[in-house]
């Protein structure tokens, strides 16, 4: 294993930030670690890398007890959400940062930046400050910084958290794609559940200092193992006590005798999927999302009456 | 259009009545009075030569001292945990609340010869007061607080996540220190030094209440303006003030030199 949490928990005065937490992380994979804020999935991140020291419990990395490690003496590489950029460096001096402090020659650490600097596609930017760089650059050169001493694992808070849609989700692929080249032990905490399954081979869902599930992406998603991770996952409707995802809804205009009756109150479209608002006769409102094929065959208007059913629920128990 | 040449005016004016008028005055006034040989020959007069070196001594043992403990005590305020921070941060303070006067007496009830250490010293040799400790300690008393005043905000600034990323490197912490902390502070350090300086070299109060202003030995450059004009000689006092703005001057010029070149 990479890293082992074991037991480990943490509290801020009055707040539980980690209730004993238990946590292996394989060699090599590329493990996300999602939940709402607050929900410690940054504090368990920081007492990973040493940054936060747990109140109980222990941490291994590679097979090592590091739970009384510093952190300058962990083999971690930490990229942060605001990049922490060393703003009075420039870029090949920032990655050159963990090179220098280990004293390696001027030769070996200038092939290295000059490696690292194409590896994150920063090629002709080494002779600039951070602040002549967009925050998608400050983030590639954050992460060059952290490989370029060679980490036992890689761990990311919130990395994309500060960057506008269109660029965060470049990083993502690009994180995917360094991963497959690097193979570097790699664990991230997103929010955002998307992020997490489009990136993560692993998925591990927190919720007030504990962890909810873990698993693979298509498992989180399609075995949720309590309501907070269906929840969590992708949007839900409550019918009587089943959670229904929208998708799983299907819109029929004649009843077939285990259909419900529903009025469509709006019809959104975005794009290839249309989202259908309805109400059921009991006055709970229900997300449908359909196809823009299923959308045109239906032609759905606000006020119409129609006939839904869940093709595919959950019921938890103690709900 | 009008307004901001109206408000530029304003500002200017303001600066030139208050700061560059006086100031150029007494360049003026001094060499046209009196003539540059006739201020040169002040200059060269060995008490006020001594009055010069007392006053960078004083300046060169203080300012060093008051740089270190304000770094150091900002780091203790912002970077740690400690009981009672806000106490601390009150009494750093102090110096500026209570009048160099009181400060200077104060001294001397503690390290007179009727003060608490005071004998002491005497006895083994190292008089505090009426000699230069004194007017070390008065000196480092007053010009206490500007570094630590100058970094404190420029921690809090900069965050922790450098320091902590630095750490995470594989940087000690002296080594975060040295690397990340201090760079990020310098231009914070830099004007609390500028600020210590200008109190130190121009302190007054204090410094006239303890060093018992013995003429060629304990005599500051501030001093020595004060005894000068208090006994008819205009061209001492002005001379010794020249030398004083000249200290500033060059204290400005030294930080301007080492200003950042990078617009950003």
């Amino acid at each position: 294993m990479a890293i082992s949490v074991r037991g480990v928990s943490k509290t801020f005065g009055d707040y539980t930030a980690l209730s004993p937490i238990d946590l292996e992380v394989e060699n090599g994979s590329l493990t996300a670690i999602l939940g709402p804020s607050g929900s410690g999935k940054s504090t368990l991140l920081r007492v990973i890398a040493g940054l936060e020291k747990g109140d109980t419990g222990s941490v291994f990395i590679s097979g090592h007890d590091a739970t009384k490690v510093p952190p300058h003496r962990r083999e971690v590489g930490f990229v942060f959400q605001h990049y922490a950029a060393f703003k009075h460096m420039t870029v090949a001096k920032n990655i050159a940062f963990g090179l220098e402090i280990r004293k390696r020659s001027k030769a070996e650490i200038k092939q290295r930046v000059a490696d690292l600097i194409s590896l994150v596609q920063l090629d002709g930017f080494g002779d600039r400050y951070p602040s002549q760089l967009s925050g998608g650059q400050r983030q590639r050169m954050a992460l060059a910084r952290a490989l370029a001493v060679e980490p036992e694992v890689l761990l990311l808070d919130e990395p994309f958290g500060a960057l506008d849609a269109r660029v965060r989700k470049d990083l993502r692929d690009w994180l995917r794609r360094l991963h497959d080249e690097v193979h570097v032990t790699t664990v991230f905490v997103t929010h955002d559940q998307e992020e997490a399954m489009e990136v993560a081979d692993t998925i591990v869902v927190m919720n007030h200092g504990r962890i909810e599930q873990i698993g693979a992406p298509e498992d989180v998603y399609e075995h949720p193992a309590n309501e907070f991770v269906m929840g969590f996952m992708g949007r839900v409707n409550r019918i009587g006590n089943a959670l229904v995802r929208p998708h799983d809804i299907e819109i029929r205009l004649e009843p077939n005798g285990i259909t419900r009756e529903a009025r469509v109150e709006r019809v959104v479209a975005l794009g290839f999927e249309v989202r259908v608002e309805l109400v059921l006769p009991d006055g709970s409102p229900v997300s449908a999302q359909i196809t823009r094929d299923e959308s045109k065959r239906l032609r759905l208007a606000p006020g119409d009456s129609v006939y839904v059913r869940p093709s595919a629920s959950r019921v938890f128990a103690g709900v | 259009m009008l307004a901001r040449y109206g408000l530029r005016l304003v500002a200017l004016g303001y600066l030139a009545m208050l700061l560059l008028i006086p100031v150029g005055m007494i360049v003026y006034h001094t060499l046209s009075s009196y003539g540059a040989s006739a201020v040169w020959n002040a200059m060269t007069q060995p008490d006020m030569v001594s009055a010069l070196e007392l006053t960078l001594k004083v300046a060169l043992i203080a300012v060093p001292l008051n740089t270190v403990f304000g770094i150091v005590f900002a780091l203790m305020i912002v970077r740690t945990n400690i009981p009672g921070k806000a106490l601390l941060n009150a009494i750093v303070d102090l110096p500026f609340a209570v009048s160099p006067v009181v400060v200077g007496f104060t001294l001397i009830l503690v390290y007179g010869q009727n003060g608490w250490f005071g004998q002491w010293f005497i006895d083994h040799g190292y008089p505090i007061i009426f000699s230069t400790p004194g007017i070390v300690l008065a000196t480092i008393f007053v010009s206490l607080p500007f570094v630590a005043r100058e970094v404190i905000p420029v921690l809090r600034e900069i965050g922790t996540e450098q320091e902590e990323a630095a750490t995470t490197i594989g940087a000690t912490g002296w080594q975060t220190f040295w690397r990340i902390t201090l760079p990020s502070i310098r231009w914070g350090v830099v004007y609390g030094i500028v600020l210590t300086t200008a109190r130190a070299i121009g302190e007054f109060g204090a410094v006239a209440v303890v060093s018992g202003s013995v003429i060629g030995q304990t005599q500051t450059l501030t001093l020595t303006v004060d005894s000068s004009y208090q006994n008819f000689d205009p061209v001492g006092a002005y001379a010794a003030a020249l030398e004083l703005a000249a200290i500033a001057m060059c204290t400005l010029f030294v930080m301007n030199l080492i200003k950042p070149r990078r617009a950003n």
